[in-house]
């Protein structure tokens, strides 16, 4: 458009213009910051009306009794009694949130249910445990993917396929791999001594079952971003490192990990993310009664047939919050690195 | 770099006026895309499985027999078709419920969850919608059972309509029993004991040389809470909440679980898994099960009998109708539930013997429906015995009147009228799930605690402790909402 061309070179806008409408010529003297903002209004209005007006009310539903028949579908309100329930392991549900109280004699805490029973601990160790396999064979993966060899585009595909696996498929692969009279999964392990008979019915086994299934799938998204990661890295740094003598382990320690830490560091937040959201990776593989996940509990009040509006809410906006908390240590540990997520 | 903002301007080429015009644009036509869907007109909609929109279809035998029973010519039923596990059609329905949507007019809803829809004021009232006639049909002929599930427990009135009844029954390989030299003749209508049971499914297991004795449903899901534990309690003369009178109701009932003939039954059931190696094997009884069925639903126990490994099986109706399908017919016969102990021995009146678990669904009419009139039509011809038997007849389902199986010709009307004599004497001893507006939560914490019992990870009576004392609080839980 020729009027904005003259705009733009003339760095004014030309009195034609200045006769629309109001509004507009505000919009056309805005600082290029004030625009930016004044574009992002829209999404602002819509992530709070999709976000944080639904997790407000959550917790106003929290606060809330539970009614279970009749046609009003909450009670009065409570304060934090649902909160105290939940946390207390004294929540309506099948599975706790949790459920550990203090005891005079060491180790000085007791739990009321087995630990991989309580849905923080199964989630967050399912976290941790998954997140780190998953960056170390993931880096491992890079590793070789970066270096120059025949067939290297063949063995990157074999490396990502995992990846192009659907959820459920992945599950349901997992699922029958150790249903008996179906996959060899159940024998194998027994013969190996790793499991009991029945590992999808076994808390303890059908976790490692969730994990292993999450660390094969996902361990390909980690190599593909660290790969990324590696391929930016200034290839005549090595040639000079190598001049001076640097070893293979101070090549990759002085080099390769601070290069790529900012790469790795938003590949693993991602991750963790996702790896607190867990859901329909155990609902589809060894169910959500065997390995409770915080997502798990949260669909099981809402959606479990008992109306418990106001413990699902207090589940749901603590699930939020655990979440919430969980990813900004990331933030603010390195905060101050180059990694920094501002 | 700070870079200039009207040279930025240049080189993407379009204004800012130009470019907000377009998002808004494109934002108000997404929008308006959206939400402009219309509700189809000049059908009743019922929200079903795919067994049920199958024998809908308007050009089927089933809607000339609806329009026979009286239904206007010009009203169809269309089915909407949810997800085919009962617990995630039961979200669904909830979900379209609390939102008041106008449609699905009719729900399918299964006889072990439409209480607490009823208490959720989430139906409505047939009493004084459907003819006096239908009323005493349902009233008088109707499986009293069945019935029971679909009243409002306090008031007694009838808010859903029976479609079909369903029960568990014991399917067994016939000519293995017979080449292994036993007289079935009376199997299909004289219960035996669980010990009898136990030894004729080994005797027959080392005779075939088949795989197992026996295969059920034992994973942690309702299933087991609702039907497979709830049967063996009530062979053994045991029950969750004491007597068949304390089943709709939650509130301070009495927990009953942890009472002898609930831990007896647990027993045997560990001694079927286990055998006489475990500690607490009942004695006398057989190895009969294999270990997996701890992870076995319904159609994980059907694979290795459909597969002729198994020779004696637990599971609904539709198994034998499958079994027929692939041309083992002749080789399935049916019993009735075995029992642990006599009816005369059990703790409750009408426990004890023989039992069946009702399953089955029901009809229920949407209160924010805008063509009530045509639903309630629409049941009342489902509450004729032609529309019965046609949906015997073309999807095996059992008529809420189970006595109609008896004069019906097996190779007109299907193979499941074969065992029309022993599916009544389940219809007779058929025991509700105590369904009341806290049994999903309750039937969680049973299957959880008796799949761990089988599994052997806590001793029975261990496990029906911790059982007790959840169920207590759930009890005092809804007890407490009562009060205020």
């Amino acid at each position: 458009m020729s009027s904005d061309t003259d705009a733009a070179i003339g760095g004014e806008t030309p009195e034609r213009e200045r006769t629309g409408n109001a509004v507009v010529n505000w919009m056309e003297g805005l600082s290029e910051a004030a625009y930016a903002y004044l574009l992002l209004i829209p999404s602002f209005l819509l992530l709070a009306f999709i976000a944080f007006y639904p997790l407000l009310m959550t917790f106003v539903m929290s606060l809330q009794e539970d009614r279970t028949r009749g046609g009003e579908t909450l009670g009065g309100f409570v304060g934090v009694e649902n909160y105290v329930d939940v946390l207390t392991g004294d929540v309506r549900l099948a599975q706790q949130f949790m459920d550990v109280s203090l005891s005079g004699a060491f180790p000085f805490v007791e739990f009321g249910v087995p630990l991989l029973q309580q849905a923080l601990f199964v989630t967050l160790g399912f976290a941790v445990i998954s997140v780190f396999f998953e960056t170390v064979f993931g880096f491992g993966q890079a590793l070789i993917l970066d270096q120059e060899f025949r067939g290297r585009r063949w063995v990157r595909v074999a490396i990502i396929l995992p990846w192009a696996v659907p959820i459920v498929i992945q599950g349901m692969i997992f699922f029958l791999l150790f249903q008996p009279e179906v996959g060899f999964g159940t024998d194998l392990m027994q013969w190996l001594g790793l499991f009991g008979p029945n590992p999808l019915a076994d808390s303890q086994d059908a976790f490692v079952i969730v994990l292993v299934a999450d660390i094969w799938k996902s361990t390909a998204f980690m190599a593909l971003l660290i790969l990324a990661g590696l391929q930016s890295v200034d290839r005549s740094l090595y040639d000079v490192a190598k001049v001076a003598g640097a070893s293979p382990w101070k090549r990759f320690k002085l080099i390769t990990l601070p290069l790529i830490l900012p790469a790795l560091l938003v590949a693993m937040l991602f991750r963790t993310m996702d790896a607190m959201r867990v859901y329909g990776l155990i609902e589809s593989s060894v169910g959500c009664t065997t390995v409770p996940s915080l997502t798990c509990m949260v669909v099981e009040a809402m959606f479990g047939g008992t109306r418990i509006f106001g413990t699902a809410a207090a589940v749901a906006f603590l699930t939020a919050l655990v979440i919430g908390l969980f990813i900004s240590v990331y933030i603010v540990l390195f905060r101050d690195t180059e990694a920094g997520f501002y | 770099m700070v870079p200039d903002r009207c040279e930025r301007t240049t080189s993407l080429g379009v204004s800012r006026r130009s470019f907000v015009a377009a998002a808004s644009a494109v934002g108000a036509g997404g929008i308006a895309g959206c939400l402009g869907r219309g509700a189809e007109e000049g059908a009743v909609v019922a929200y079903g499985d795919t067994d049920f929109q199958d024998i809908m279809d308007p050009e089927g035998e089933l809607h000339q027999a609806l329009w026979d029973a009286g239904l206007d010519e010009d009203i169809t039923v269309s089915v909407r078709t949810g997800p085919d596990e009962t617990e995630q059609r039961r979200s669904a329905a909830q979900s379209a419920l609390q939102a008041e949507r106008s449609q699905p007019d009719l729900f399918m809803m299964d006889s072990g969850w439409t209480i607490p829809f009823i208490l959720r004021e989430q139906t409505v009232n047939l009493e004084d919608r459907l003819s006096n006639e239908t009323l005493g049909l349902i009233e008088n002929e109707y499986l009293e059972a069945a019935v029971e599930t679909a009243r409002h427990p306090e008031t007694g009135e009838l808010h859903a309509l029976p479609l079909f009844p369903d029960f568990g029954t014991m399917q067994y390989r016939e000519d293995l029993a017979e080449d292994a030299g036993y007289d079935t003749e009376d199997w299909g209508t004289e219960p035996m004991s669980w010990q009898e049971f136990s030894e004729v499914a080994a005797d027959v297991r080392a005779d075939s040389g088949v795989d197992f004795g026996f295969t059920t449903q034992a994973a942690a899901y309702e299933g087991l809470a609702c039907c497979t534990f709830n049967e063996v309690i009530s062979t053994w003369g045991g029950a969750y909440f004491g007597g068949l009178d304390e089943l709709f109701e939650a509130g301070g009932r009495e927990v009953t679980v942890d009472e002898e003939p609930v831990l007896d039954a647990i027993r045997m059931m560990r001694t079927f898994v286990r055998g006489q190696d475990d500690e607490h094997a009942l004695e006398g009884y057989e190895q009969i099960a294999p270990t997996a069925i701890v992870q076995y639903t319904e159609e994980d126990a059907r694979g290795p009998f459909a597969g002729g490994n198994v020779v004696m099986h637990r599971n609904w109706p539709y198994s034998i109708a499958i079994a027929h399908d692939d041309g083992m017919g002749d080789q399935v016969g049916m019993m009735p539930m075995p029992y642990g102990v006599e009816e005369d021995e059990a703790a409750y009146d009408g426990l004890g013997g023989t039992a069946a678990a009702l399953g089955g669904w029901h009809l229920t009419l949407n209160p924010a429906s805008e063509n009530q009139e045509e639903a309630t039509q629409v049941l009342e011809a489902f509450a004729t015995e032609e529309v019965m038997l046609t949906v015997f007849e073309v999807q095996g389902w059992i008529p809420p009147i189970v006595e109609l199986l008896e004069d019906v010709d097996p190779e007109e009307i299907g193979p499941v009228a074969e065992y029309a004599e022993t599916i009544e004497i389940a219809g007779e001893n058929a025991v509700p799930r105590p369904v009341t507006d806290i049994w999903p939560e309750q039937s969680a914490h049973i299957y959880q605690e008796v799949n761990a019992a089988y599994r052997g990870v806590k001793s029975p009576e261990e496990a029906m402790a911790d059982l007790a004392d959840r169920l207590e609080a759930s009890e005092a839980d809804v007890g407490e909402q009562d009060v205020q």
